[in-house]
């Protein structure tokens, strides 16, 4: 792509891009660790984060605000990964988890057990989740016949969300009402009264798959040139979506089971990314994609935690508020500036229908 | 009027008379030989509570939500030439969702007053419907972006329930029943004001028939022939809008009718729209009052099963799955034309 006007530029974009991004995450990591009640002013910040506060302040910060933010951002780089990831791979914008019946299938392989009284080990509660989002993405994927059509896929998984969101709905009209308040919060996404424990539980998947997405990305650069020439240089079209399928869930699953949906992240972050770098391949985007993830949730915590204290607001709901117009703006916006890339349905779809399998 | 299509409304009118007396008596707790005895005038207090005052109107609301869903339907397809134009994928039902949440979380309408809550949806309705259009044009882009964009929308619109439903969380368990759409509970004031609006709205679709029909021509071939595009498409909207909240503030967001019923009725009654929208009434109705039930069927059998009694299947719930995978089949069958 060096062929581009806008390759010169990279270089300063890129600084740019990092310098702006940091004072953002500063910003936002100082309001989420010092904002809320009680309030900790600024000088008192360094004292209550290396313990050397004893009080309130101390303890709210490091096992209250540190936790939450520590998740947040975590669970943010994985979501804005995996949206990256199932874009790239089925070359359409607009396959996001919430699109594929992944989200709706974790959610409710996390809330089964809960309506019907079984009780889990926490431990398990993402093998659940796993479950759940690999059975809606692959009944998508399968239905879809493998991802030819892209707005094929899209209604396809709208069609098997939507049946997911029923099973979710019956099991919430089982529950009773204590129930149906604590699985309501949940399908919701929501960072309130997460501490340490849950961040234990999120890590070690984020090792697992951190190697998987180093070893997709490149294939994900291949896939973007359509099947045709994918599968000229080698690639198996096939099982590469498959593969992308599996590491977006192995992202995707265990925020599930720990935050709830948290939705739409992974439609704003690689959008983000895109529009900040527009010339790049997946393998430059990809850690572009999660930490612009992770800035979201983030910042989308915020307003959860204070607009209407002391109620605390579904952090999902916000990110769904804000994710959507903001993602549909630039994804608009990209289409103007290069017509041949990615509108919902446009785009490479027709020279891949006239494959003869 | 052929004498066929003559024909395959009565068969269909015989359907729904099927439906509703199977309907009638899917219920718990009362023998069919106990119905047919109240019907005839007999039967025990009890027994004449159960049918005519709990009973008697769930039928009657089911068969009212799902005949004003199938017209909202058909005519939401014609007026912006798309097929996939249901109310549930263009904003219009998650939009009416909201608004009736709002009104009763702010305390303007009780469920009690279906008045509030149906002027409260159409409000809801128009707006989601007004989203949709700033994001992606109704009547241009073709059917499948409009249909994602659709999404799109009932995902922020979602997100604002959610939020009305955290600010006022006293009434969730009520309202959870009726986001996925229940036919639970329904008593005379329901229908007494279902039936006279969707009665209005489905005459005034019948009117526009005409307009309708040049629209789905295309806009080109409508102002040849003397129609304005513009208020004819906007008639036909709020025609549709308004017989949706209707049918959402009585039974709330039953999924899949309004898209997947006129499909249905044209594949039965063809383009004609003086037979297909009679047609798709009454397809609406068999259909939620099919559905309505077999899910109460099911949940007896569920409950005998599972041997618990606080299980109920919604109708919206068989109304969802059925449509999914009615949709899985009609986006696997032609991924050309739903481009």
């Amino acid at each position: 792509m060096t062929g581009r006007p806008g390759a010169r530029l990279r270089r300063p974009t890129a600084v740019r891009q990092l310098l702006v991004f940091t004072a953002l995450l500063t910003a936002t990591a100082l309001c989420a660790l010092t904002l809320g009640t009680p309030v900790v002013p600024l000088s008192e910040l360094p004292a209550a984060l290396t313990g050397g506060d004893e009080g309130l302040a101390g303890v709210v910060v490091t096992e209250l605000r540190l936790p939450r933010l520590t998740l947040a951002l975590l669970a943010g780089a994985s979501l804005g990964a995996a949206g990256l990831v199932l874009q790239e791979a089925l070359r359409n914008p607009l396959a996001v988890p919430e699109m594929l019946g992944v989200s709706s299938g974790a959610a409710l392989g996390v809330a089964a057990p809960l309506v019907l009284a079984v009780s889990v080990p926490a431990a398990v509660e993402p093998l659940l989740a796993l479950g759940g989002a690999a059975l809606g993405g692959v009944l998508t994927l399968l239905a879809a016949g493998f991802g030819r059509s892209p707005s094929a896929v899209l209604l396809t998984g709208a069609a098997v969300a939507a049946a997911l969101q029923a099973a979710l709905l019956v099991l919430m009209v089982m529950a009773d009402q204590l129930d149906l308040q604590i699985i309501y919060r949940y399908l919701l996404g929501s960072l309130s009264a997460r501490t340490w424990d849950e961040v234990t539980r999120l890590w070690p998947w984020l090792l697992i798959s951190l190697p998987a997405l180093v070893l997709c990305a490149p294939v994900l650069a291949v896939l973007r040139l359509g099947d045709d020439d994918a599968q000229a240089l080698g690639v198996r079209v096939h099982h590469a979506r498959f593969a992308a399928l599996a590491v977006a869930i192995v992202l995707i699953a265990p925020v599930i089971a720990v935050c709830g949906p948290v939705a739409w992240v992974g439609f704003l972050a690689p959008q983000l990314a895109h529009r900040l770098l527009p010339y790049a391949d997946a393998v430059r985007r990809l850690p572009w994609a999660a930490a612009w993830g992770a800035l979201t949730v983030a910042v989308a915590d915020l307003p959860a935690r204070l607009a209407l204290a002391p109620t605390e607001t579904p952090v999902g709901a916000w990110t769904a508020l804000l994710g959507v117009p903001a993602g549909v703006v630039l994804l608009r916006a990209r289409r103007r500036h290069d017509p041949s890339d990615g509108g919902p349905t446009k785009g490479t779809d027709a020279p891949v229908r006239t494959v003869k399998p | 009027m052929k004498p066929r299509t003559g024909m395959r409304l009565v068969l269909l009118a015989l359907l729904a008379l099927l439906c509703a007396v199977a309907d009638l008596l899917a219920g718990p707790a009362l023998s069919p030989s106990g119905v047919w005895e109240v019907l005839t005038g007999g039967g025990g207090t009890v027994e004449r509570h159960l049918v005519l005052q709990l009973r008697l109107p769930r039928l009657l609301v089911a068969l009212g939500a799902g005949a004003a869903l199938g017209v909202a339907g058909l005519v939401l397809q014609f007026a912006l030439r798309n097929p996939l134009a249901g109310p549930e994928v263009t904003g219009v039902t998650p939009g009416a969702v909201l608004g009736a949440v709002t009104a009763s979380g702010l305390g303007l309408a009780g469920w009690e007053s279906p008045a509030a809550v149906t002027t409260a949806a159409c409000l809801g309705g128009f707006a989601g419907a007004g989203l949709l259009w700033l994001l992606a044009g109704l009547s241009r882009g073709d059917a499948a972006t409009t249909a994602v964009y659709g999404v799109l929308v009932s995902a922020v619109l979602g997100g604002l329930t959610a939020m009305m439903l955290t600010a006022a969380p006293g009434q969730l368990g009520s309202v959870v029943q009726w986001l996925i759409g229940t036919t639970e509970g329904r008593v005379w004031e329901h229908w007494h004001f279902l039936w006279p609006w969707t009665l209005l709205w489905i005459v005034l679709a019948g009117l526009l028939a005409g307009p309708l029909t040049l629209l789905r021509c295309g806009d080109e071939q409508a102002s040849a022939a003397g129609l304005a595009p513009g208020p004819a498409r906007g008639a036909a909207l709020v025609c549709s809008v308004a017989l949706t909240a209707g049918a959402v503030s009585a039974v709330g967001a039953l999924g899949f009718v309004g898209l997947l019923v006129p499909h249905l009725a044209l594949a039965v009654f063809g383009a004609d729209l003086r037979v297909a929208l009679p047609g798709a009434a009454l397809t609406g109705a068999v259909v939620v009052c099919g559905a309505d039930a077999a899910a109460q069927l099911l949940s007896r059998a569920l409950a005998d099963l599972l041997d618990s009694d606080r299980l109920t299947l919604p109708v919206g719930a068989l109304t969802t799955c059925v449509g999914a995978a009615l949709l899985l089949l009609v986006v696997r069958r032609r991924p050309g034309e739903t481009h």
